[in-house]
């Protein structure tokens, strides 16, 4: 009985999580249709959310690959490469994932 | 808001249910394995709703939820959305927002290039909006059903592909952000201040820290370019 209610308590914050992350999200996409009448193109606020989306990327990639090893380096460089040279998404996807399975089934 | 805005975006965006169904699968299987229910995957991908911001949420996820990084990270990653719904504004600006309210549901990075590019071309058509938001959310969604319903497991190859393709997804936006960069010193503190902090403090917090101090060294260059 204990254990079946510590397991319904997960699944509620598990649901809890997803809604309070639906709804940010989602205070995201229509915010900015909402409050463009009352925002500056030129202010710090716009300047900032311009600029925040690579440096964020690149953030994220590092901590991925630090967390996935060599392979996952391996895919990620080739992914990147591919899609500089191709400019397409499922042709860097599926290029790095195979140079990240092949350096994983060498042992890196 | 035309019917015949809705099926042409609804037509050119069908590719989407392919490709979106592909990632949305591999985000099933990312979900499966980390123990949640199929109606917990299916929701989370129908309510959140963005690659990006599932993939930086999976990263971070632990016993307790760390609800506070997370809803940070969902803010910082998807703040774009804020300017391309500020644009669709400039473009829609004489429809109400209870109007296109559902379309910013499902407003996503390629809705919002496809309805600026037709908009170009035929006019603005807040029709075209939803009509392409609907190949995109039923692939994205229902491939993360799939990875539930189909008999895969996140195990070997797949495995490897849950656990590697949210970061090789995000490394294939850099092209098109490296277009918009000055110099290389934001990326550069981005990724050094991203390697210490996971390295050092904690790495569920070197996205926000490392992109937060590049975005800072960004703001201090002369122009955006």
């Amino acid at each position: 009985m204990r254990d079946l209610v510590q397991h319904l308590m997960k699944d509620l914050d598990v649901l809890g999580v997803i809604f309070i992350l639906g709804l940010t999200c989602y205070a995201m996409r229509a915010g900015g249709y909402v409050l463009a009448g009352s925002m500056r193109d030129d202010g710090i606020a716009a300047r900032f959310l311009r600029l925040a989306p690579g440096n964020l990327f690149i953030a994220f990639i590092v901590g991925g690959c630090l967390s996935g090893g060599l392979a996952g380096l391996v895919g990620t460089m080739v992914a990147l490469v591919t899609m500089a040279v191709t400019a397409r998404e499922w042709a860097a996807l599926g290029a790095g994932f195979g140079a990240a399975l092949a350096a994983s089934a060498i042992g890196l | 808001m035309t019917a015949a805005g809705f099926r042409r975006g609804l037509v050119a965006a069908l590719p989407f249910l392919l490709s979106n169904g592909a990632a949305g699968l591999v985000m099933g299987l990312t979900y499966k394995g980390l123990g949640l229910a199929a109606p917990q995957a299916i929701l989370f991908s129908l309510l959140v709703y963005s690659a990006t911001a599932q993939a930086i949420t999976l990263s971070m996820w632990a016993i307790p939820l760390p609800v506070a990084a997370m809803v940070v990270a969902c803010i910082a990653t998807n703040s774009r959305y804020l300017l391309m719904g500020a644009h669709l504004r400039q473009l829609f600006g004489g429809l109400a927002p209870r109007k296109i309210l559902l379309s910013l549901f499902l407003l996503a990075d390629a809705s919002w290039l496809m309805t600026s590019s037709d908009a170009d071309r035929n006019g603005p058509d807040a029709g075209y909006l939803l009509g392409s938001s609907i190949p995109m959310a039923i692939g994205w969604v229902g491939g993360t059903a799939l990875a539930y319903a189909a008999p895969l497991a996140a195990s070997g190859p797949l495995k490897l592909a849950a656990a590697l393709l949210p970061t090789m997804f995000i490394a294939t936006l850099l092209p098109s952000q490296w277009k918009n960069a000055a110099s290389p010193w934001p990326w550069l503190t981005s990724a050094v201040v991203a390697l210490l902090v996971s390295r050092f403090v904690d790495p569920s917090w070197s996205m926000l820290i490392g992109g937060g101090c590049g975005t800072l060294v960004s703001m201090m260059e002369r122009t955006d370019a």
